[in-house]
């Protein structure tokens, strides 16, 4: 699809998931997606600061395990920390090995294949809410369209997390922020509790919850909080996921 | 990761459990760094009983007494609905949000009542609750630093019930700042396991770090890796050399 088209898509499907009672964590997982699909990008990631200033992942284009601990990584150093604490985007970093300014992040990420790195903010009204990380195996720049897009995608990042609230206090915003990162932690106790009970490894459990989701509409985080609480096992997840959309 | 604010917290935790290390320090740290009149923590079981963990002074001790007895307030409604209560102007008028509470808390001396979801992910381990002499909303600061303590707070209730002692918690809790996403997939891991709750696996996984001298993390890694399993019979742990999933 033509890059134009392929936006325009993107953009009305996030609107169109952005309905009453949508999941955060749903959405997130979605954009991410699309922007390394929009994007001359190879993965992506949406981090958000907790009310004490604590950066968590909250959705990434890939669940694997070596994707999501260099978010992880990222709750202590790296361009995302950066990018959250000046509220200034990081553009075109080629990342080094060894490393003086992130001495773990950076040989880390290049030993997952991916040699630079680009952190756009999450802004609100002066306050940093968390930033949209992204990574590429190629070194090299991207389009200045590229980072007015990836911008964009951030911003839509944003309006997800107020979850239709019109007033926007800091209480509130402590409040929303502090819903979308448990909903986070209730999914990777489910993602544990599917993984254990079908034999299966983290990213295909989250696939599977993903998928039984989508398929009974329910809300990804309604999905996991089932299971967490024994109303249902991972053995009563739909048993595979459905084709795309 | 133990941003400055946090570790401020714990420097305070810790300075208060030599001070008073009988006493526990987390309802006076909470009322301290938001400089709120007092504070509150209610634990709730399973079946929707609320007991009193701890509270910071006489008025604190009295409006928590107060809500186990009537069975509603702040902690109570922030347990059920799972967000922060926020009552800035506690008022003993008929349109009241409480009917018993509200007047009678208003004479305890609180004019203004507030309550944070105590939870690690599905797991509702309570609330924290402040008071403060006068009516007016939180400000920015201290709603940030309210959400901050209860998260100290449920990682510090879990540790106490993995059976760390009450007077090195702001230790236990520095060395273990960092629960990443493995910790939540081990739980859970470990409640199928184990045919547990994911709230006991928590705890199951935390004693054995604690026993084995491990961090939460390194183990919680050992768990999704496929290494170390919980047998329930007879509730022991079981290493194996053949590691499987990521």
């Amino acid at each position: 699809m033509a890059r134009e088209s392929l936006l325009v898509a993107t953009l009305v499907e996030l609107a169109d998931s952005l309905v009453d009672d949508f999941d955060v964590i749903d959405v997130l997982s979605l954009l991410s997606l699309r922007c390394v699909e929009a994007i001359d990008i190879d993965a992506a990631g949406v981090m958000l600061a907790s009310p004490g200033g604590e950066l968590q992942v909250i959705a990434s284009s890939s669940e694997s395990m070596r994707v999501l601990e260099l978010f992880q990584i990222q709750a202590n150093e790296g361009p995302c920390v950066d990018c959250y604490g000046d509220g200034h985007a990081i553009v075109n970093h080629s990342l080094k090995d060894p490393d003086d300014r992130w001495p773990q992040f950076s040989p880390r990420a290049i030993a997952y294949g991916f040699h630079s790195v680009h952190c756009l903010p999450m802004r609100l009204r002066g306050r940093t809410i968390g930033a949209l990380n992204l990574f590429r195996k190629e070194r090299g720049t991207l389009d200045a369209s590229d980072v007015v897009v990836a911008q964009g995608l951030a911003d839509v990042a944003t309006i997800t997390i107020l979850q239709h609230q019109t007033s926007i206090d800091a209480a509130t915003l402590n409040n929303q922020l502090s819903i979308a990162l448990n909903s986070r932690i209730i999914i990777e106790q489910a993602k544990g509790m599917v993984a254990q009970a079908t034999n299966c490894d983290m990213d295909h459990a989250f696939e599977r919850l993903r998928a039984h989701a989508r398929n009974h509409n329910l809300g990804l985080t309604v999905v996991a909080t089932s299971i967490v609480q024994g109303d249902f096992t991972g053995n009563d997840l739909d048993p595979r996921p459905p084709k795309a959309r | 990761m133990a941003t400055d604010r946090l570790l401020s917290f714990l420097m305070l935790m810790a300075k208060r459990e030599r001070a008073h290390p009988k006493d526990g320090s987390l309802c006076a740290v909470a009322a301290e760094v938001t400089n709120l009149s007092g504070a509150g923590i209610a634990l709730v079981s399973s079946g929707q009983q609320y007991t009193s963990v701890c509270t910071s002074n006489d008025v604190a001790h009295t409006l928590m007494d107060l809500e186990m007895t009537v069975g509603e307030g702040p902690c109570v409604d922030a347990c059920i609905s799972d967000i922060a209560i926020d009552e800035s102007n506690l008022v003993a008028t008929f349109d009241r949000r409480w009917l018993a509470y509200s007047p009678l808390a208003k004479e305890a001396g609180a004019h203004a009542v507030f309550a944070f979801p105590v939870r690690i992910g599905a797991i509702r381990l309570g609330a924290l609750s402040f008071y403060r002499d006068e009516p007016g909303p939180l400000s920015a600061a201290q709603s940030s630093d309210a959400y901050l303590m209860a998260s100290v707070i449920g990682r510090a209730i879990l540790a106490m019930q993995a059976g760390a002692p009450r007077d090195t918690l702001a230790a236990e809790l520095e060395r273990e700042a960092n629960f990443d996403f493995s910790v939540h997939q081990a739980a859970g891991m470990i409640a199928v396991q184990g045919s547990m709750s994911v709230g006991n696996a928590l705890v199951a996984l935390r004693a054995h770090a604690f026993a084995t001298n491990a961090s939460l993390s390194e183990l919680a890694i050992r768990v999704v890796l496929r290494e170390i399993f919980f047998d329930p019979n007879p509730g022991s742990w079981r290493v194996e050399s053949r590691s499987g999933y990521g």
